[in-house]
C-alpha cells in the first residue's frame, strides 16, 4: 500500500451523496469547496510560478508547450484559458492568435487573476487579452463562442467536474476543441511509488519553505490522487458530449493531456 | 531501434525541449542585435522548417512585443502546423548552408530544399538569420557553462559523424549490391519454379515408395 493510500477515503454511500465532494482527502459539503479551494490559491498566488518551477523541476513549461502544440491554434482564433492562473498559456496564445484573435484568461480566484494580469502586462501583452473572474461550472459566455478552450491544472479543483465540462462544451464553437492538462496516474508502479513519496514527503516541506504554506501543498498532493485517472476523465469528456476524445500521457503519466472536439 | 528512440523522445518531450531552447537563444540574441534589422515585414509571419532528421516541424513566428520603451520583436518557436506562411523542407546539413538569401536560391536550384508558400517570407527569415549570425556555441555556453558546451558539441559532432558514416556505409553497400550481387541473385519466379520442382519430386518419390511397398507384398516370402 502506498503512502497516499493510508488516508485515502473510500467511496461510501454517504460520501457519494449528491451534496458532498472531496477537498483533498476530506469529504466536505459541495458549497464549501469553492471557498476552501479559494483559500488555498489566495495563499499561494504570489509564489505560484516559483513553486511550479521548483515542484516540477521546470517541466511544467514543457507540458504547457505540448498543450500549445496540440491545440492547433491559428491567427484569428478565440481562446478561453480557463483556470488560467498566472497566464502561462494565455501569454503564448495571445502571441499566436495575433491582432485578429482574442484570448480570455478566466479564473475563479481573484488573487491568481491579479497576479496573471500583472505578469502579462509586464510582458507587454495587452492588446488581445480579456480577464474574467468566472466559475467553470457557470461560464458567462454565449453558446458557440470559442475555437479553443484550455484548462491546465484546474479541473481537479472544480467542485462539479461534469457540470464544468458541459459548460465548456456549450461555449465551444462547432469544430472547436477542449484541452485538459492535468495531473494523472503514472503508468508504472515504480514511478507511482517514487511520485507518492515525493508528493507526500517532499512537496509539503517545499511549500512550507518557499510559500510558507505546507497545508496548501498537502492539499495539492491529495487532490491529485482524488482526480479521475486517464480513462475515467476520457469517459467524462465523452459523457459531456465531446467527440474524438483522446489523451496523451506525459512524463510517464504524471500528467495527461486530454483532448475532445465539439462537432 | 528508431521506434524506441521515437518513444523515448516523445516521453521526454524532445520537440518541446528543442523548441524551448531555440526560443530562448534566438530571443536572447534578438535583444542584442535587433537594432540592426527591420522586422516590420516579418511581423506575425510564420516560417515552418521540416527537417528530414526530425519527425516534427519547427515553426518560427515573429510577434511584436512592448516589453521595453521600444517596440521589439519576439520569435516564438513551436511545433504547430495549423498555420504557416512558408514551409521549407530540407535536412540539417543543407540548413547549415542556408545563411544568405543568395544561398537560398542556389539551394532551391540544386533541389536540396523544397519551398512551399510565400518565398519572400523564407528570404526575409534568411536575411534575419544572416543579420543575427548566432554563435550557437557561445550562446549555449552562457547557459550551461564552457565545459558542458564543449562536451555537448563534441558529442554532437561524434553523433553526426557516426550518422554520416553509417549513411555512407549503407549507400556503399547498396551500390555494391546493385552492381555485383543483383546479377546472381535468383528472382521470385525462379524460386517459385524451384519450389514447384521440389514438390513434384516429392510427389513422385511418394508414388514410387507406395509402388515398391505394393510389389514387396507380392514377392514370395
Amino acid at each position: 500500500m502506498s503512502a497516499s493510500d493510508h488516508n485515502k477515503p473510500t467511496n461510501s454511500p454517504q460520501e457519494s451523496a449528491e451534496n458532498t465532494t472531496h477537498f483533498g482527502y476530506q469529504t466536505i459539503d459541495k458549497e464549501d469547496k469553492v471557498s476552501m479551494v479559494a483559500g488555498v490559491f489566495h495563499s499561494v498566488a504570489k509564489q505560484y510560478d516559483i513553486m511550479n518551477d521548483l515542484m516540477s523541476f521546470g517541466i511544467h513549461r514543457l507540458w504547457k508547450r505540448f498543450t500549445i502544440d496540440a491545440s492547433g491554434v491559428r491567427p484569428g482564433n478565440k481562446v478561453l484559458d480557463l483556470a488560467g492562473g498566472t497566464g502561462d498559456l494565455t501569454a503564448k496564445f495571445s502571441q499566436l492568435v495575433g491582432k485578429s484573435g482574442q484570448v480570455v484568461l478566466a479564473d475563479i480566484n481573484s488573487s491568481m487573476l491579479n497576479v496573471g494580469r500583472d505578469k502579462l502586462r509586464d510582458k507587454g501583452l495587452v492588446q488581445n487579452i480579456d480577464y474574467i473572474q468566472a466559475n467553470a461550472q457557470y461560464l458567462p459566455f454565449e453558446d458557440n463562442t470559442f475555437d479553443i478552450v484550455t484548462i491546465a491544472f484546474g479541473l481537479r479543483n472544480v467542485t462539479d467536474k461534469d457540470m464544468a465540462l458541459r459548460s465548456i462544451y456549450r461555449v465551444l464553437k462547432p469544430g472547436g476543441r477542449l484541452l485538459v492538462l492535468e495531473f494523472s496516474k503514472p503508468e508504472h508502479e515504480l514511478l507511482n511509488k517514487a511520485y507518492d513519496f515525493y508528493s507526500f514527503n517532499i512537496l509539503p516541506k517545499m511549500g512550507e519553505l518557499v510559500a510558507k504554506d505546507g497545508d496548501s501543498y498537502k492539499y495539492l498532493a491529495e487532490s491529485i490522487r482524488m482526480h479521475p485517472d486517464q480513462e475515467t476523465l476520457k469517459t467524462m469528456l465523452d459523457n459531456a458530449g465531446f467527440e474524438q476524445t483522446s489523451f496523451k500521457n506525459l512524463t510517464g503519466g504524471v500528467v495527461a493531456l486530454h483532448k475532445g472536439y465539439k462537432f | 531501434m528508431s521506434s524506441l528512440f521515437t518513444q523515448i523522445a516523445k516521453q521526454f518531450m524532445f520537440s518541446q525541449t528543442l523548441t524551448a531552447g531555440l526560443e530562448i537563444i534566438i530571443n536572447k540574441v534578438l535583444t542584442l542585435k535587433s537594432a540592426f534589422f527591420s522586422f516590420d515585414k516579418l511581423a506575425h509571419k510564420t516560417l515552418t522548417i521540416a527537417l528530414s532528421e526530425l519527425d516534427f516541424p519547427l515553426s518560427f513566428t515573429v510577434v511584436p512585443t512592448k516589453e521595453s520603451r521600444f517596440n521589439t520583436m519576439n520569435v516564438l518557436v513551436t511545433s504547430l502546423t495549423a498555420h504557416t506562411d512558408c514551409t521549407i523542407t530540407t535536412s540539417i546539413k543543407t540548413l547549415i548552408e542556408l545563411q544568405t538569401q543568395k544561398k537560398l536560391t542556389e539551394l532551391i536550384k540544386q533541389d536540396k530544399l523544397d519551398v512551399t508558400g510565400d518565398i519572400k517570407v523564407a528570404q526575409q527569415f534568411a536575411s534575419l538569420a544572416e543579420t543575427l549570425n548566432i554563435d550557437w556555441q557561445s550562446e549555449l555556453a552562457t547557459h550551461i557553462g564552457d565545459i558542458p558546451t564543449h562536451k555537448l558539441t563534441q558529442l554532437g559532432k561524434k553523433v553526426s559523424d557516426k550518422f554520416h558514416f553509417t549513411a555512407q556505409q549503407i549507400k556503399a553497400d547498396a551500390s555494391e549490391y546493385l552492381v555485383h550481387e543483383q546479377r546472381v541473385v535468383v528472382t521470385k519466379s525462379q524460386i517459385e519454379l524451384f519450389n514447384q520442382a521440389v514438390a513434384d519430386i516429392d510427389a513422385q518419390t511418394q508414388t514410387l515408395e507406395a509402388r515398391i511397398a505394393r510389389l514387396s507384398e507380392h514377392l514370395p516370402q
